[in-house]
């Protein structure tokens, strides 16, 4: 009998995705230089795709991996603030293209617990898609709410479409991902916010359209 | 990529930017220049895979103190897969990433070695005494982000000095706060440390329950089982960090011996061949590590499989004497076992001559093999000869001293362990009366002397070592200072605490040592 080992076929492939995604971005950035500003509207795009298909696939393994009890929840001490920065350095690329400006709020002094490559991972992932879906401004903001450290997301959009909204926090809905293709990253945040716990209290987050922009937000709430 | 990431570097203003296309590029750039940054892709072309790199580099101690050490990932499970026992980089970068991303890192690892420089040198030194008082001064500055990694710090150092209930009582601390796992962890660490086994085995089994995959929690573990003797546990736990980490060269070759040990030979034999393969390209490749398989073919009845791997051993190792003594060894029993008694003689007759060539440089388990050969042999005036030396140089290390007496019993017997073991202690004993005897009757120079010249005998012996210290305290109290002597004083301090010598023993000495350098050098 002939036996795939599948784990290790998958890493590979994400490696050699990666790399390729790597020298692909490599080359429109280089690309880029050659255009004067302003430059064409295509880059952003591109930009934004690269970032998704790096992000899909940075979900479907990890989500894998939880699946086979093999992840390992790096939890530690973080200050808020880093986490932040993590996220606008990873859209600065794409920031620097369009005119969506990226404003960020965070008492300089507020720490949370979690696994900080995860909660970064999953912020710019929903980032990436308010890039998209936004007018021109976008608020990442962090405080804290009772026992709560609470990641918000907000935009100026025309809002979440009905099926991913996920206002009701005590029922814990799940994502329904045969609904359509459009809520992996929700459900891949999901996910692992609820990983993490203090006591009996454990993450969630709620998405509705009360920005203080009139479009989208989002919250992460960690214990 | 490394085109782009050398475009990125230059313009922060990196001066000196080398690339190396392959692991051993990287460590010979290493050896030519002592870099403040290395950038290591875990996924190499060919050969050294990044860990790999890593752990040569500080084998080699190629990396000045203040360098950052930042592994490139494919993704966030990598870390944990390629995780080694104790070589972790400042921090990973998963790729890819973007210019402000690899900023950022740089930025925040070079803030965090800047502000624990202060600790970091002093253990590079040795000094961890000192270290500790260091990382006790920056917490009193209260930065609120630096609390926790400095308490985890000097937790650290605490059990490395052994104060176990200093370290207790900051991990109880931190988990009455938050449960954090790396606490847990410390705490099931001091408990071991305090010999409190089955209270570690429960915090590790715990942890194991709650993080799947937290490798520390294996590791310490199978710590746990093997000193409380229960080496079948040992090997089941092991093999599950094993199955988690498949890539870790030492957790293989610690599961091929607990295995070899246990006498699971189907386990021992794919340990030591993945060992094997993973050595090809690594700093911890062993010839034993190929004897080792050979020997469990051996005592599986498959000669012609133990000449194969033999084979391979004298295709790899050229000029080493201990791979040299160990194809020997491996030859006379392969010999010895095929029946071929001349061939088998020959064998043995090379292993004694490059014994005694060579008998000082060989490790201390290779020198037990050879020890049981020779006693086999007939020759049982050099099998006494290295039993002899083992004890004496090894007379603190209760587990290695448990192997030596297991395997007198099972091919000499009598007492003759018993015997060795009295006889030993005694010399000992005698040697260090008679220093202490110069001692007292103010003959400073003289007990110097003695004392030199044991050590010299037994490296590491706690009495020795700790009267040593006390005697050169005493020289500096009663004679001018001298910072050589300080030196010395604080040399044989730091030595106690690398032997693992109790802190109750050590504190007080270098607490003295302080009083004196403070008063003398303001």
């Amino acid at each position: 009998m002939l036996t795939i080992d599948f784990p290790a076929i998958l890493a590979s492939s994400v490696h050699d995705i990666k790399n390729s995604l790597t020298t692909l971005r490599a080359l429109i950035g280089q690309l880029e230089n050659t255009h004067q500003d302003p430059k064409p509207a295509a880059f952003k795009q591109l930009e934004f795709e690269t970032n998704r298909m790096n992000n899909s696939l940075m979900q479907l393994l990890t989500l894998y991996r939880i699946d086979l009890s093999q992840f390992n929840l790096a939890i530690d001490e973080h200050s808020a603030t880093e986490i932040l920065e993590d996220v606008v350095a990873q859209q600065s690329t794409l920031l620097s293209l369009g005119n969506v400006q990226l404003i960020t709020q965070c008492d300089d002094d507020l720490l949370c617990y979690c696994d900080n490559t995860l909660i970064s991972n999953a912020l710019c992932t929903l980032v990436n898609n308010s890039q998209r879906y936004c007018k021109s401004k976008i608020l990442l903001s962090v405080s804290q709410e009772d026992d709560y450290i609470v990641f918000c997301i907000e935009d100026d959009g025309e809002g979440y479409p009905e099926n991913c909204m996920l206002s009701d926090r005590k029922q814990l809905p799940r994502i329904d991902l045969t609904n359509g293709n459009t809520g992996l990253g929700l459900f891949f945040t999901e996910t692992i916010t609820q990983l993490h716990s203090k006591g009996e209290n454990r993450g969630f987050i709620t998405t509705d359209n009360h920005s203080q922009f009139g479009g989208a937000r989002f919250k992460l709430y960690l214990p | 990529m490394r085109e782009t990431i050398k475009h990125i570097l230059g313009s922060f203003g990196a001066r000196l930017i080398i690339e190396a296309e392959s692991g051993l590029n990287a460590i010979t750039a290493m050896r030519m220049d002592k870099f403040d940054i290395v950038l290591c892709d875990y996924n190499l072309l060919r050969g050294k895979n990044g860990q790999q790199v890593l752990e040569e580099a500080k084998y080699l101690k190629l990396l000045p103190v203040h360098c950052i050490f930042i592994m490139v990932t494919c993704e966030q499970n990598q870390q944990m897969v390629l995780n080694a026992i104790d070589n972790k980089p400042d921090d990973y970068l998963i790729k890819p990433f973007n210019r402000q991303q690899l900023l950022n890192r740089i930025q925040r690892c070079y803030t965090r070695k800047q502000y624990l420089a202060s600790i970091e040198n002093e253990i590079d030194n040795g000094n961890l005494y000192q270290a500790i008082h260091n990382c006790k001064q920056l917490l009193q500055q209260n930065d609120k982000k630096m609390r926790l990694p400095l308490l985890k710090l000097h937790a650290e150092l605490a059990i490395k000095i052994g104060d176990f209930t200093t370290a207790e009582v900051i991990y109880a601390d931190i988990l009455h706060e938050r449960e954090l796992p790396w606490a847990k962890l410390g705490l099931g660490v001091t408990a071991f440390s305090l010999g409190y086994y089955d209270q570690a085995v429960k915090a590790f089994q715990e942890l194991i329950e709650q993080h799947p995959a937290m490798l520390d929690a294996y590791d310490w573990l199978v710590k746990t089982y093997e000193l409380m003797g229960n080496d079948e546990y040992a090997v089941s736990s092991l093999n599950s960090a094993v199955t988690l980490s498949p890539l870790s060269i030492l957790r293989q070759k610690k599961l091929a011996l607990l295995a070899e040990k246990t006498e699971n030979f189907p386990v021992a034999k794919k340990a030591y061949a993945a060992t094997i393969k993973l050595g090809k390209n690594s700093i911890h490749r062993s010839s034993g590590d190929y004897s080792g398989l050979a020997n469990i073919h051996l005592k599986s009845n498959a000669a012609n499989e133990a000449l194969k791997v033999l084979y391979e051993l004298n295709q790899q190792f050229h000029d080493e004497p201990e791979a040299e003594l160990r194809s020997a060894l491996l030859e006379t029993e392969i010999h010895q076992a095929k029946g071929n008694k001349a061939l088998a003689q020959q064998a043995y007759g090379k292993a004694f001559k490059l014994n005694e060539q060579f008998s000082k440089q060989l490790s201390r388990e290779l020198r037990l093999d050879m020890a049981k050969t020779f006693y086999l042999n007939g020759n049982s005036e050099t099998c006494n000869d290295i039993l002899n030396d083992l004890v004496k140089t090894n007379i603190d290390d209760n587990l290695f001293i448990k192997g030596i007496v297991t395997l007198c019993n099972t091919i000499i017997g009598g007492n003759y362990a018993e015997t060795l073991l009295q006889q030993i202690k005694k010399e000992l004993v005698d040697i260090n009366n008679k220093g202490v005897r110069l001692f007292q009757e103010g003959n400073i120079r003289g007990a110097l002397a003695v004392f030199e010249q044991a050590i010299i005998k037994t490296p590491d012996n706690h009495t020795i070592i700790l009267n040593m210290a006390k005697i050169i305290i005493h020289d500096i109290k009663t004679s001018k200072p001298d910072p050589e002597k300080i030196m010395n004083a604080q040399f044989y301090i730091n030595k106690a605490i690398q032997i693992g010598i109790p802190h109750s023993q050590i504190s007080s000495l270098q607490t003295e040592l302080d009083t004196i350098q403070y008063k003398t050098i303001p």
